[in-house]
């Protein structure tokens, strides 16, 4: 708005139009001034109360790393693991006299060693894997006298089942018994099957669409025949006839107008938490929404096939069966099958306030960090929609 | 034999579409009616099937008045004045087969037409219709898939599914290119000739009224200001009907 006012003033007008003078240079100048001071001013109020930092931004960055790492490799597949733990003793502090644990093992069989026996806290210990399954990775942990295990780094052993690595000894509580090196390796046996999480995804998707379904079947059998009572072409230009049409458009106005997902969080008060509470909450929206539609498909009908029909001496049920209904059922399908679509978009959101469906369980997973499960339900989300949408607008290319 | 009497026609708005319009017309003849747009052509056919309620006078059709007659008794003589548009009027997402079998709805039964279903008479009947029209191979095809003319030719096969004594032609080449026009005139000719159709029929232009008809009428501001041969419309009956300005302009 004050880009257009200020290019506006700043072109200069056609010199010598009657009674509309050019202005002066200084007022234009002033004008354009002022435009971008407000301009400014307002900008800068904004970029203050949404506390814009574009500094976290930029340094934050690694933050959202492992998250994105965790969304890009859903929790899909799982295999049965098969592992290989070999674990050798280490002394903390050195207490001296003690003798380095023996590393011979019988051939073939994997064990470690260690470049010294014992450490003080916080000293690297090379450690060195051998006859471990090749090419196979694994982690490498700590296990304390006392206390529970904890992992140090990821290891992989080459074609050989060898692996190398140095390792700081963690800062752990001075103990005249032994600490722990262990070195265990992973690897999938049999065929993959799918993940609890993919289970769970798919059982909540299944959910939401037909959450979509039932709001939109809902939604249409009460729009329907309101509808007609919005179409001014219907209604009879009467008194009451004009006063039920005035009502039915703002009815469905002012219920388009509330957001789905406010009336999901009163449906979820009203029958409580679950995929029912969200089929009320969108198919309430839905009616007014396709209501709006239905009565302005109605409204472009073409009176000619109506007249016409009528002049063969057909009655008004003949008439309404083959002049008015082939003109309204495809915009009717079309209308519905587009909001069926949009309905399990928006039920996606429902969900997280609690009306059922795969919203509910990706909220779960994100409040309990478990970001690979809620990958699989985000690409879910995101592959339904994608198909839904395709089908949707082929149907509707079809049926139009 | 159609007698209309002193027919009158005024809109909600105020407009007075007819103005105490008399004429009668005689079993077998081809009547056109002439005039401006707006001269009240398409009101006086509809008043006539009463798609527009007359606001006062009569139409006496062989005595019986249609202006007077209920519901049912309109339905009953509706389905015998088949009815041609300017714009077609075809219901464009139904086969031309349906199209032309809507125009027995009137006789069927009506819950069987309900769901689409017509007798195999019906049928038959239909594709003779087409045949007698030219277009019986586009039967199964979309109505909105034909060109103007063939649409208009599925709009007389509809009418003749009524097995019609009388035909409202409202326009019916007003939408069509000149070669077309002629075409789609013959064939309402052709019903007017052999098997002795009444056709009341407007038009735009003089020369294809000089030549279909056998009988010109002309309305002007909703009155009756001709009635006569083709031949007796001479420089100054047309200056009269169409203003001091018009000039004729002649289709191919």
């Amino acid at each position: 708005m004050g880009m257009d006012a200020a290019r506006t003033t700043g072109k200069p007008k056609s010199p010598g139009a009657e009674g509309h003078p050019a202005p002066r240079p200084l007022a234009a100048f002033v004008r354009t001034f002022l435009t971008f001071l407000v301009l400014a001013l307002v900008l800068g109020y904004g970029w203050r109360v949404t506390q814009i930092n574009v500094h976290d931004l930029v340094v934050n960055v690694p933050r959202i790393r492992p998250l994105v790492r965790d969304l890009l490799s859903p929790d899909v597949l799982e295999r049965k693991t098969e592992v290989q733990t070999v674990r050798t003793p280490i002394y903390v502090p050195c207490a001296g006299g003690q003798a380095p644990a023996s590393a011979s093992a019988a051939p073939g069989q994997a064990y470690l060693t260690l470049d010294k026996p014992c450490m003080e806290p916080g000293q690297t210990v090379r450690v060195e894997g051998f006859n471990f399954r090749p090419s196979t990775p694994g982690f490498i942990r700590w296990i304390p006298a006392n206390g529970a295990p904890h992992t140090l780094d990821r290891i992989r052993t080459d074609a050989n089942g060898h692996f190398a690595i140095t390792i700081t000894a963690p800062d752990v509580e001075p103990a005249s018994e032994p600490h722990h090196v262990e070195a265990e390796v992973q690897w999938g046996v049999g065929l993959p099957y799918p993940s609890e999480a993919l289970v769970i995804t798919v059982q909540r998707m299944v959910e939401t669409v037909f959450l979509a379904l039932m709001a939109t079947f809902f939604a249409t059998i009460v729009a329907v025949p309101l509808s007609f009572l919005a179409a001014r072409n219907v209604m009879p230009r009467n008194p009451v006839g004009t006063f039920i049409y005035y009502v039915m458009r703002t009815v469905f106005n002012a219920l388009r107008s509330i957001e789905p997902l406010i009336l999901a969080i009163v449906f979820a008060v009203w029958v409580g938490i679950g995929p029912f509470a969200g089929v009320l909450a969108l198919a309430v929206h839905s009616i007014a929404a396709v209501g709006k539609l239905y009565s302005e498909a109605i409204e472009d009908i073409d009176p000619g096939p109506i007249e016409a029909i009528t002049a063969t001496g057909a009655n008004p049920l003949q008439v309404i069966v083959y002049g008015m209904i082939p003109q309204v059922i495809p915009p009717f399908i079309s209308f519905t099958i587009y909001r069926w679509d949009m309905n399990v978009r928006s039920s996606t959101i429902i969900g997280m306030v609690g009306g059922g469906g795969i919203g509910f369980i990706l909220t779960q997973w994100i409040n309990l960090f478990r970001y690979r499960q809620a990958g699989t339900a985000v690409w879910a989300i995101a592959i339904v929609v994608a198909i839904m949408d395709y089908a949707s607008a082929k149907v509707r290319e079809r049926v139009l | 034999m159609l007698v209309i009497e002193n027919l009158s026609k005024v809109y909600p708005g105020g407009v007075q579409a007819l103005r105490d319009v008399n004429l009668t017309i005689k079993d077998g003849e081809f009547v056109v009616i002439i005039g401006l747009s707006g001269s009240g052509k398409s009101t006086l056919l509809r008043c006539i099937n009463r798609l527009v309620e007359p606001t006062s006078g009569k139409v006496l059709w062989d005595g019986r008045d249609i202006t007077a007659a209920n519901p049912e008794e309109l339905r009953a003589i509706r389905r015998q004045i088949g009815m041609v548009f300017q714009q077609f009027n075809l219901v464009k997402r139904m086969s031309v087969l349906t199209n032309v079998m809507a125009g027995r709805l009137g006789y069927v039964s009506p819950w069987a037409s309900l769901l689409n279903q017509f007798p195999k008479a019906e049928r038959e009947r239909a594709m003779r219709c087409l045949e007698r029209v030219g277009i019986a191979d586009k039967a199964h095809v979309r109505a909105d898939q034909l060109s103007g003319g063939q649409q208009q030719r599925v709009g007389i096969a509809r009418a003749l599914m009524q097995e019609p004594r009388l035909v409202l032609a409202d326009e019916p080449v007003a939408s069509l290119d000149p070669a077309t026009s002629h075409s789609v005139l013959k064939y309402l000719e052709e019903l007017n000739r052999q098997e002795g159709i009444t056709v009341l029929c407007s038009l735009h232009f003089l020369s294809l009224a000089r030549r279909y008809g056998t009988r010109i009428v002309a309305l002007k501001g909703g009155e009756l200001v001709f009635d006569g041969l083709p031949a007796d419309i001479d420089e100054k009956r047309f200056k009269e009907i169409y203003g001091e300005d018009a000039i004729e302009v002649e289709v191919a």
